[in-house]
């Protein structure tokens, strides 16, 4: 039976065969891809990695991306990259901009 | 039912003679543009699909020349229910003409969530309950999760009704039965995470852990506890009490009890609901006073001179 584990803090930690499961991806592809960088692993060893339970949605939007935009994978890995970077920076972004239901 | 014409050449706005590689580049330009995982907007998925659905047909001759002769009937109206392209030449009823029609829903995106019905009119119903990524009609149970119940030693004896939140923000009233183990597993079925592809959901599994206790050793069922005892009372024997889970209890320490001596109170450890309960081990501890009165010291010395008793003469 396949076991997920979760971290003091929290969160689940999953291994490789559990990820793709629920990536819906090839354990192979999910190694290919753990090796370009779409996720890192968060504990176990480097035989046996595990992962955060949410690298499956990293994963499986890096192989949407792919198939959909008719990307590469290293394309692939790019966008999830800076897809993640646009998201961070408009988070700030949103910090500073005035509301414009606030009083002026 | 009416089902209302899609002009899947407006969508992808390439012309109706436009080449396979127009038709590419025209679904490669707005799937970036549409894509959920790149446009936020709540209206980028819908548009997605719809721009999917319009590649899926145009991208494969077969399926293009199929909608192409509907397309000629196309503008006698909207509603193309009752039009000979569609309600006869292009099986839109259970006798139709394209019940064979293979779509193919290659792996991975979002495009082919669920197209219109439009398309399945034309061209038949898909494949359902794919996985989010790649396997078409993967179907399997979830994986079961696990997570760590800390409990008191107390908490664990007496068992009951106690309230987790996990991280995620789930919450469950798990029953914890009485005796609990270390390491011992809770299981609550279905709680696990969701099947991939519609399957069944995987359990999730508590596994105990028992927090140190300030007094008490586990060890199985049994409970350790110090006894920490006078000189006098360890060389005369006593009755002196000696915590418990539940309280306190009386235990006689026997004449003539050196340091690491066992006394066993029966009954006393962790209870098991399949059979009886653990005991609890008191180990004697002998303490001296640090400071002694002048009266004290002299009775001290008036027993060393007394006493022939040397613990060392056998070693």
């Amino acid at each position: 039976m396949a076991l997920t584990q979760v971290h003091t803090t929290g969160t689940v930690m999953v291994g490789i065969e559990v990820v793709a499961r629920e990536a819906g991806l090839h354990p192979d592809l999910v190694r290919r891809l753990v090796r370009m960088g779409v996720v890192d692993r968060s504990g176990g060893t480097r035989a046996t990695p595990l992962f955060r339970n949410d690298a499956a949605g990293e994963l499986a939007k890096a192989a949407r991306l792919r198939h959909d935009l008719g990307l590469n994978y290293a394309g692939a890995v790019l966008a999830c990259q800076l897809l993640a970077r646009i998201d961070q920076l408009e988070t700030r972004l949103r910090r500073y901009e005035p509301r414009n239901d606030r009083p002026r | 039912m009416a089902v209302a014409y899609k002009d899947y050449y407006e969508v992808l706005g390439v012309p109706r003679d436009a080449s396979a590689d127009d038709i590419r580049a025209a679904y490669r330009r707005l799937a970036r543009q549409y894509h959920p995982d790149v446009n936020k907007e709540p209206e980028a998925e819908d548009r997605f699909k719809e721009i999917s659905e319009a590649y899926e047909v145009l991208r494969d001759p077969e399926k293009r020349e199929q909608y192409d002769r509907l397309g000629a009937n196309w503008k006698a109206g909207q509603d193309v229910s009752g039009t000979s392209g569609f309600g006869g030449g292009f099986g839109g009823g259970p006798d139709g003409g394209f019940r064979d029609v293979r779509v193919d829903f290659g792996g991975g995106g979002f495009g082919g969530g669920d197209f219109s019905d439009f398309f399945e009119g034309i061209f038949g119903g898909r494949g359902r309950g794919r996985a989010s990524g790649g396997f078409e009609g993967f179907s399997s149970r979830g994986s079961d999760q696990e997570t760590t119940l800390e409990l008191s030693l107390e908490e664990a004896a007496r068992g009951g009704r106690r309230r987790i939140t996990l991280a995620d923000g789930r919450d469950y009233e798990v029953n914890i039965p009485p005796g609990v183990r270390d390491g011992q597993r809770i299981r609550l079925a279905g709680e696990g995470a969701r099947g991939p592809g519609g399957g069944p959901p995987g359990d999730l599994m508590l596994r105990v852990r028992l927090r140190p206790h300030p007094q008490f050793d586990v060890d199985g069922r049994d409970l350790e506890v110090e006894l920490p005892v006078t000189p006098w009372e360890a060389t005369l024997g006593a009755t002196v009490e000696v915590p418990t889970l539940n309280g306190t209890a009386r235990v006689r320490v026997p004449p003539g009890s050196s340091c690491g001596r066992r006394l066993r109170l029966r009954g006393e450890g962790l209870p098991d609901p399949g059979g009886s309960p653990g005991d609890l081990y008191a180990t004697v501890e002998i303490e001296v006073p640090k400071q002694l009165s002048d009266e004290e010291r002299e009775l001290w010395e008036r027993l060393a001179g007394t006493s022939s008793f040397d613990p060392r003469r056998n070693r």
